[in-house]
């Protein structure tokens, strides 16, 4: 039996495991380290107040402009003053969860043995929001709101939006196969 | 008189508004898998596995869903569980429009 052809598969209690090739490792490496970065961009350095950056009070009330942080870190209220309010007070708890999944993911894929990622349930579910964010990310790169799955699909030879487009399919395949040995559990 | 009338009724409204329970609603976006989204649901409203399914289908065919009812602070705990997952949530009284 090829794992590598599995995905994620369930090994035992609370014990997940899949085997990447050095490149897939590399990819997957590369792009939570993106996301990592991406998210550190929103530190805030207008938060001069210590006692308030303890208790997660930022300064950020308004939504990011990147459009791949305002995905991340979306808006919670439809009413804008609602929305800024709440971002004050719960974005820099939210993207510290967010570095923490991706951090996780990172040091599962450089602790691999032969290719092999072992995780338990909480390392299996920070792999789920960290690779969902890098999905997540991808998906805001694709257009993925206008183009269709057959529009990426035949993207041409040549499109640099191919590759990712197939890194995009991977992962979405990837997450799946770690749904499927989640769901074993609870069944 | 009619100004007393009217400031009951404006009263009235305020208290009816404000025993109005708040929702939390799931949108339809076309990154997060399907299995990715009744998955969630599962774990983090304790939905069985047929109500999770029921949910986010109709999120993938109406465009959203009420998954969650109950006061603003809870419903802001559920929003921010959600955004924790990467699923796109906003929160709302239940008599707003959507």
């Amino acid at each position: 039996m090829k794992e590598n052809e599995h995905g994620f598969f369930r090994h035992g209690d609370n014990s997940y495991l899949a085997k990447f090739t050095e490149a897939e490792r590399e990819v997957l490496t590369n792009l939570v380290e993106q996301i990592i970065e991406l998210l550190a961009e929103r530190v805030d350095h207008l938060n001069d107040d210590p006692l308030a950056a303890m208790v997660g009070i930022t300064m950020h009330d308004t939504p990011p402009d990147d459009e791949v942080l305002l995905r991340l870190l979306p808006n919670a209220y439809a009413d804008q003053v609602d929305a800024s309010e709440f971002r004050r007070y719960t974005e820099s708890t939210l993207r510290q969860k967010k570095q923490a999944n991706s951090m996780a993911m990172r040091m599962h894929l450089k602790s691999a043995v032969d290719g092999i990622v072992e995780v338990d349930h909480d390392g299996a579910h920070a792999w789920l929001g960290a690779v969902n964010d890098v999905r997540l990310a991808l998906g805001v790169r694709l257009k993925v709101e206008e183009n269709t799955q057959q529009d990426l699909e035949l993207l041409a030879p040549d499109d640099p939006m191919r590759g990712v487009y197939a890194v995009y399919s991977w992962l979405g395949w990837l997450q799946g196969s770690l749904i499927s040995a989640l769901m074993d559990d609870s069944e | 008189m009619v100004e007393i009338k009217d400031k009951i009724e404006e009263e009235l409204q305020v208290i009816f508004r404000s025993d109005a329970p708040w929702i939390t609603i799931l949108w339809d976006d076309p990154v997060n898998l399907m299995t990715y989204v009744t998955y969630v649901l599962i774990q983090l409203f304790g939905f069985q596995k047929e109500k999770a399914h029921e949910l986010m289908m109709q999120v993938h065919t109406e465009g959203k869903a009420v998954v969650s009812t109950g006061s603003r602070e809870e419903m802001e705990h559920d929003v921010a569980r959600l955004h924790e997952y990467g699923l796109w949530a906003t929160l709302q009284r239940s008599d707003q429009v959507l």
